[in-house]
This record gives C-alpha cells, sequence and structure tokens, in this order.
C-alpha cells in the first residue's frame, strides 16, 4: 500500500456502490489502510459494466477495478449475528467507517453510528445516500437520473422543445464520494485535534444541486426560472463539427475578438452585425455558418495548439482512447500500472492532484473477493483457521 | 472547539469559480478566510457574465458587490484588496502569508515566479504552510500546461462532452462550469489531508491540482473500457446501460419532467401496475430488460401518455411508493418550495445589514452535515476592500501614515479601479428572448423575504 498524506489512518469500506467506494479509495488513493468490507456474494459493484474482454466475471469488473485501488478486501455478512459482531471488533481499532445504505439500515442491524460511536468515540462515520440521513425523502430511492433531476442540473441541460438532459456516465456518484471524502478529511482534521468523532451525512442530490450557483439564485435575487438553451443560435460555448471531430470555444480570455476572427481566417466575423455579445447572439446563425464553412477541413489537433498561441479558450472534445494516450497526463504521472491477478497488468486512471511532500505512491490493485480474510480475521483479530472455516461454511464469511 | 477550522487563516487568493467556492466552503466550517483581490482585478464573479443575478435587477450604488454569484462563492469572507503589481503589495501579501495556515492560488506559475510568491519562496517566509494552486492543466512542462483554460473548454478536453448528448446525436454539455466544482472539492479534500498531517509532524506541502486532471478521472469506466475492449462509448442521453426503462418524460404542466428508472422485474410490474395495464408486464415486447432496451421508444411513448397527465411531485411519490426510483426534474425555482430541501436546511438565509441593501437571500449551503459540527454559513459576502484597514492596521500592524499611503497610491481600494456590471436585461425581456422558462414579479411575498 502507498504511503501518503494519510499514512497510519484505518478505514473500513462497508459500501457497495459507486460513491462509497470512491470515497473510499480516495483516502486510499494517499495512504490509509482501507479495508473493504463485502457480502460473501461479492459487492453490486462487481457487477458493473464494463468488465475486461467483455467478460461478466466478478474479478472483470473494470469499475469495480477502479473504484476500489489501493484498498484490502474482506467478506463480511452483517444480516448475520456473528458477522455483525465481527464487525464491532473491527471497528474498535479503526478511524473511520464509510457506508452508503439506506438510512437507518445499520442501526437496525445494530451497528449504526450510535452503537459504533459507544465502541468508539474517536470514529469517524460517513454515510453516503442520495437524499441524506434525514428529511421526508430520505428513504426514497436515488439513481443517477434521479440525482440529477432533482439536483436541478437537468432543468438547465439539453436543449428547450427536447426533454431535460443528463450528464454521460455517473458525474453524480464520483462528485458524491468527492464530497463525502472532503467533509471526512476535515471530520478528522477535528478528531485528531479533539479526540472527538462524529456522523458526516452526505447527500448525492445535494452535492449536484451544490454546482447550480447562477441556477439557484437567480430566483431569491430576480424571480426568474432558468431554462435549457435555446435549440438554434450561436454555438460559440458549444461543440462545434470539424474535420476529424468537434471543437469548442468560448469567448473572452486573453483573446479579442479580432484575435478570434483571425484565427478561423474569417475577415467577415468583424462586421457590426458581430461586434458585441447581443450582435452576436441575434445573428447566431449567420456566425455559426462562417466558422462552420472554416473548420469544416481543419483538424481539432491542428486547431488546439494554434488556439493557445493565440491565448484564446478552447477545447476539443476527446474520445475515451485519446484520452488514454495524452501526453498531458503522462506528464503529470497520472495514469499508473497494476498488475491484477486474474487480469494482469493493466494501466489504470489515477492520480486525482499532487502532494509535494506526501505524493501519491505505488498503486495496487482492487482486491479480490475474499483476499485478505486470512490476514484481517486470523493475523488480526486472533481467530484460528478452524474458526476460519467454520466462518466461512455459515456463510458469515 | 465546535468547528472543524476554528483558528485556521486561509488567504484565499484566487479567481472565478473553483478555489473561491473552496474558500467558502472553508469559511463555513469555521476558517477566517482572506479574499484577497488587485484593486483593478475585480474578480469576475463580481463583473460580467459570471456575477448571476442583481437584486432585484438592480445595479444600485456598489453593483461589485451585490451580483448573487459573488455573494454566494464569499460567504462568510474578510475581503482584502492588494495592487500585487505594487512591491508594497506583495510585501504584505508575504507578511499575510507568515501569519496563515493556507494559502489558494489560481495565478499563472510565471506570475507566481516573478512575484516571488511561488512555493519555494512562501516556504521560506511560513515553514509549515499548506499552499494549493489549482491551473487548467497543472503545474510541469506537459504540453497544455501553459494552454489558457477555463471549465466550459475543458468540459470537451476532459471527456465529458464525449460521453453526454441525446441518444446518437453530436456531443453535448451539461450543467455549468463542471470541472471547476471538482477542484472546489478536490482542494478542500487537500487541505483537511494536509492540515491533518501538518498538526501530526509540524510540516506543511504543495497542493498542485490541474482541473483536466480531475474532470478526466470522472470517466474512469469509458477510459478502462477503451484500454481493455477497445471501446469508445456511446451517447445514450438519459437511458442506461443495464436498466430499462430509464428515462425524463413529460409531467403535468409547461416544461415539467419526471424521471424514472427501472432495475429489475418487479420494479417494472410495479410501474405497470400504476400504469393500469398489468397486461403489459407479460407484454413479450417489454417481459425482461433485454426487451426493454429493444423497444425503448415504444415503451417511452407508453410512458408518457400516462406521466404527462399527472403532476411531477405526485409521480414521484407514486412511484417511490412503490419502490421504483423515480424523481421530478427540479428547477431553480422549485428548490426553494421543495419540503425536502426545506427540511434538510440546505438553502441557508443570510440577512445583510441595512446599509448593503440587499435585504435577505437564501443561498445554496453544503451537501453533507456532521453530527457534532453545526456548520453554517458564518455571514454575508464581504463588499470590496471592507477590511483592509483591521488586516493591514490591526493584524499586521501598518501605522496610519504608511495606509495613507496605500490608500493614495490605489495599492488598496474600496472601489474597483477597473470592470463594469453585466448589462441590465428586464425579466420580460428575458423572458420573450427565451433566457428563463419564467418570471414572478412576487418572488419576494413567495419567498417570504
Amino acid at each position: 500500500m502507498s504511503v501518503g498524506v494519510f499514512e497510519g489512518l484505518k478505514v473500513l469500506d462497508l459500501s457497495e456502490d459507486i460513491a462509497g467506494s470512491f470515497c473510499a479509495r480516495l483516502l486510499a488513493d494517499y495512504g490509509a489502510d482501507v479495508l473493504k468490507l463485502e457480502p460473501p456474494g461479492g459487492a453490486a459493484s462487481r457487477k458493473m459494466d464494463p468488465f475486461f474482454g467483455d467478460d461478466p466475471h466478478p474479478e472483470k469488473s473494470l469499475f469495480n477495478l477502479v473504484m476500489n485501488l489501493n484498498k484490502k478486501g474482506a467478506t463480511l455478512n452483517l444480516e448475520a449475528a456473528t458477522g455483525r459482531s465481527l464487525l464491532k471488533q473491527l471497528a474498535q481499532h479503526v478511524d473511520v467507517i464509510i457506508e452508503a445504505y439506506r438510512p437507518g439500515h445499520l442501526s437496525q442491524l445494530g451497528v449504526g453510528y450510535q452503537e459504533l460511536s459507544e465502541i468508539n468515540p474517536e470514529l469517524v462515520m460517513t454515510s453516503i445516500t442520495p437524499f441524506g440521513q434525514d428529511g421526508p425523502y430520505s428513504q426514497y430511492l436515488g439513481e443517477e437520473i434521479v440525482n440529477y433531476a432533482m439536483g436541478m442540473i437537468m432543468s438547465i441541460s439539453g436543449v428547450q422543445g427536447q426533454e431535460p438532459l443528463k450528464h454521460g456516465g455517473f458525474q453524480a456518484q464520483y462528485e458524491g464520494g468527492l464530497n463525502a471524502a472532503a467533509a471526512t478529511a476535515m471530520a478528522l482534521f477535528m478528531q485528531f485535534n479533539t479526540g472527538e468523532g462524529q456522523h458526516v451525512d452526505v447527500s448525492t442530490t445535494e452535492v449536484v444541486a451544490s454546482t447550480m450557483l447562477a441556477t439557484q439564485t437567480l430566483y431569491p435575487f430576480s424571480g426568474g426560472t432558468p431554462v435549457r438553451r435555446r435549440p438554434s443560435g450561436s454555438m460559440f460555448g458549444h461543440p462545434m463539427p470539424c474535420a476529424d471531430g468537434w471543437i469548442i470555444v468560448q469567448t473572452g480570455g486573453g483573446a479579442s475578438w479580432d484575435d478570434i476572427s483571425e484565427f478561423f481566417e474569417s475577415p467577415e466575423m468583424l462586421e457590426p452585425r458581430f461586434s458585441d455579445q447581443v450582435q452576436r447572439a441575434e445573428h447566431g446563425e449567420e456566425l455559426d455558418e462562417i466558422v462552420l464553412n472554416n473548420i469544416r477541413n481543419r483538424s481539432k489537433w491542428e486547431l488546439f495548439p494554434k488556439a493557445a498561441q493565440a491565448r484564446m479558450l478552447f477545447g476539443l472534445v476527446q474520445t475515451p482512447s485519446e484520452l488514454a494516450e495524452c501526453a498531458q497526463l503522462e506528464s503529470r504521472d497520472f495514469y499508473r500500472e497494476i498488475e491484477h491477478p486474474v487480469i494482469g497488468k493493466i494501466k489504470v486512471p489515477a492520480v486525482l492532484f499532487n502532494l509535494s511532500l506526501t505524493p501519491y505512491g505505488q498503486c495496487a490493485p482492487a482486491p479480490t473477493l475474499g483476499q485478505h480474510n486470512q490476514e484481517i480475521y486470523v493475523d488480526g483479530l486472533g481467530y484460528s483457521q478452524q474458526d476460519l472455516n467454520r466462518l466461512r461454511q455459515l456463510n458469515v464469511i | 472547539m465546535t468547528l472543524p477550522l476554528d483558528g485556521i487563516r486561509v488567504l484565499d487568493s484566487t479567481y472565478v469559480f473553483a478555489l473561491p467556492y473552496t474558500g467558502g466552503l472553508l469559511a463555513d466550517m469555521g476558517a477566517e478566510v482572506i479574499k484577497v483581490e488587485g484593486p483593478g482585478r475585480p474578480d469576475v464573479t463580481r463583473t460580467g457574465g459570471y456575477a448571476g443575478a442583481f437584486p432585484e435587477g438592480e445595479h444600485g450604488k456598489d453593483w461589485w458587490n451585490r451580483p448573487s454569484t459573488y455573494n454566494l462563492i464569499h460567504r462568510g469572507k474578510r475581503s482584502l484588496t492588494l495592487d500585487m503589481t505594487d512591491e508594497r503589495g506583495r510585501e504584505l501579501f508575504k507578511q499575510l502569508v507568515s501569519v496563515s495556515d493556507v494559502v489558494m492560488e489560481n495565478f499563472t506559475p510565471r506570475v507566481m515566479r516573478g512575484w516571488g510568491i511561488d512555493y519555494p519562496s512562501l516556504r521560506n517566509i511560513k515553514p509549515d504552510l499548506v499552499m494549493v494552486s489549482n491551473t487548467g492543466y497543472g503545474h510541469g512542462d506537459g504540453p497544455y500546461s501553459g494552454y489558457p483554460a477555463q471549465a466550459t473548454t475543458q468540459e470537451a478536453t476532459h471527456g465529458h462532452c464525449w460521453i453526454t448528448g441525446y441518444q446518437d446525436g453530436p456531443p453535448a454539455k451539461a450543467g455549468a462550469s463542471f470541472v471547476d466544482f471538482l477542484s472546489t472539492w478536490t482542494a478542500l479534500f487537500a487541505i483537511g489531508a494536509a492540515l491533518r498531517y501538518r498538526n501530526k509532524t509540524g510540516q506543511g506541502q504543495w497542493v498542485d491540482m490541474g482541473m483536466y486532471q480531475a474532470g478526466v478521472l470522472f470517466t474512469s469506466e469509458y477510459i478502462m473500457d477503451a484500454i481493455a475492449n477497445g471501446r469508445e462509448g456511446a451517447r445514450i442521453g438519459n437511458r442506461h446501460q443495464t436498466r430499462a426503462p430509464q428515462g425524463c418524460y413529460r409531467a403535468l404542466g409547461e416544461d415539467q419532467w419526471i424521471t424514472l428508472s427501472v432495475g429489475d422485474d418487479e420494479q417494472w410490474r410495479s410501474l405497470c401496475r400504476l400504469l393500469g395495464q398489468q397486461d403489459l408486464a407479460q407484454d413479450q415486447r417489454f417481459v425482461d430488460i433485454l426487451a426493454r432496451q429493444r423497444n425503448h421508444d415504444e415503451l417511452d411513448e407508453i410512458i408518457t401518455n400516462w406521466t404527462s397527465t399527472v403532476d411531477k411531485y405526485e409521480l414521484m411519490h407514486l412511484m417511490q411508493r412503490q419502490s421504483i426510483p423515480s424523481g421530478p426534474v427540479l428547477t431553480g425555482k422549485d428548490v426553494h418550495f421543495d419540503p425536502h430541501y426545506k427540511s434538510r436546511g440546505f438553502l441557508e438565509r443570510v440577512t445583510y445589514p441595512p446599509e448593503r441593501d440587499m435585504g435577505t437571500r437564501p443561498f445554496i449551503g453544503r451537501p453533507y452535515k456532521f453530527s457534532k459540527s453545526p456548520l453554517k454559513v458564518q455571514g454575508p459576502s464581504p463588499t470590496f476592500g471592507q477590511h483592509n484597514e483591521t488586516l493591514l492596521q490591526d493584524l499586521l500592524g501598518v501605522d496610519d501614515g504608511a495606509y495613507r499611503e496605500l490608500v493614495q497610491d490605489a495599492v488598496i481600494a474600496t472601489v474597483p479601479t477597473t470592470g463594469e456590471p453585466s448589462p441590465k436585461i428586464h425579466p420580460e425581456q428575458a423572458l420573450e428572448r427565451g433566457l428563463i422558462a419564467a418570471w414572478d414579479s412576487d418572488y419576494k411575498e413567495q419567498l417570504g423575504i
């Protein structure tokens, strides 16, 4: 395991989803000793697309792999009384527990924050749920699309006349995990200073809502309700097709409108009908025609460095394989190679940020199911080999 | 100690959204956060297109202190103006560093070195300093490290536009300034971790963040699919890889929408009951997930026939009571009246002193609650340079004569020397142009503010 800013910190990860797993992984990435506890049948994340070689084998989920880098793994059945007693033993010796069950589930089993903090008052327990631990929707079920809808973001995404659009992938889950990690780090800072733990309650829907600065404030400042963009008009600020893909250009930054017109080799952009923001919005379609005509035969890779030279705010739509080969990311040591017992050697996206004194260390693969049972229960808690077999027989581990 | 960051002083020399928002969240946690701006370089959330709305659409006499985005982000901070291009400004900045725990900045690396306020220089002044630098592509010698960057264009470059968009349509954006917020929270995480390490070991360190990197990490599963299986991902709109039906459907009323997501056959049978078409559960076109994915378009029509006649909130309650994940598309207005948001206290009301002429306004709080530390917005945003005197005279001991000179030479100021307010658009005009969905002239009565 890597040595890092959280060296010596002990964490139990009870989550089976993306958000909880990602939160615990971030702690593991930066040096915490994280133990993933899965039900004997494996965490739900082991069934998630995509799979290595498209083979839906429990050790080959690539999603599970990246969400659980740098962790150890053991199995534990919380539905069994013996399993809960094992959890209580483990909880005595850890700083943090990460969990993502429905609010109240662990309390009903007698292993909620209340019960565990009695055993270990310094414990920081972080719960990540769709709507938080309390409030009228706390027992409602979340899904990525539901977090997005109720977090306001869909109301401004997509175009008018069509349905609101969600972000691709599982952004809300990643965001929930990152927020949980941030809140946990702060609770741990306080724990270090005061010796007191606490329960941290993260709502993924509120996480999404937290990005809606202009959307939320428009109403109490002026009575307006923000909306999705119109289907036509200037494509500035949105992807525009070029010869080999899409680019995106935003006015502002260090480039003047003159610079931008020169970049697009289109002197007609300097005509009065495009002279300011309002004019350009008014004549958006004409503007698009000029720009699209110019870039139709130009490559995004030719345009990107040229735009940087002109100090323009410019982006190009990159595909996953382009990102996998990106020289900028290589220069930042973003990807790491791991050796997985079933998958073999493979490159993984790893480093969120750099720390000068305690950098991201070695990268270890996600644990296989029950990989560290022996180490945790026999070496750690002092059970005999015979006990271990018996626990396995009883479906406790 | 009741708040995690009681006694921590943060020098926040950052602009736009990402780290300034971190600063606001640090203030909620009890830190003393000092926002530093140049007299001729007011934050872009005060000026132009990023500023958001003005109270009642009025610029007022001090427009630079009134925009909504500025006020949300900079809540609970202190404000200091310092002209960093003047040697006295840099000297005072360094003196402040020597009495601070954390410094955050998002200047270009070249500028920081030129001013002698890069990490190696500041570490000499404050050996256990935690410093956070946020740039578009991160420091170092990579090909894009010197490229200008901003969230709107990065959303394409870090891969999100490729995976976002209507089914089989072109790449698209979602939300606003997405990657900025990933940096906001990454910085919060890094600061918590580095401060704990400092208290443990006595050693500070430098946090070097690139927004690009954060954005890319959030598409990890797509990149793994490319690395392992040579697949480039696909835009599937509101649908799901392994659940069906999932989507965003028209609800009763103009531009009202409901989302739902069916993950298994039991949820499907429950949905059929709600649709009043129990026979659909046995219909071969929709009998299992594979069939429902194949005939998703047809299914969407059937669902819309039901949802378009029912209120979006009622739809949510009906489906959630049957354990079907579902939720209405909430607008920027809706959240102010939603019982769950209300019960959680997610929007916090900030009351301004009468001389600010801002009244009371609700703002986004934060998405996490601590059981023992009552995190909250500690107060309104400061006015430009509001704490110049306190910070320079009381904290750093600048004498009256020197202070007067700083004012005379515009090294410090309480009115920005450049910048203009974003132009006023009357709400009725905005409505007509399709810039907003609706306008309530009685919003203050509705909110009770």
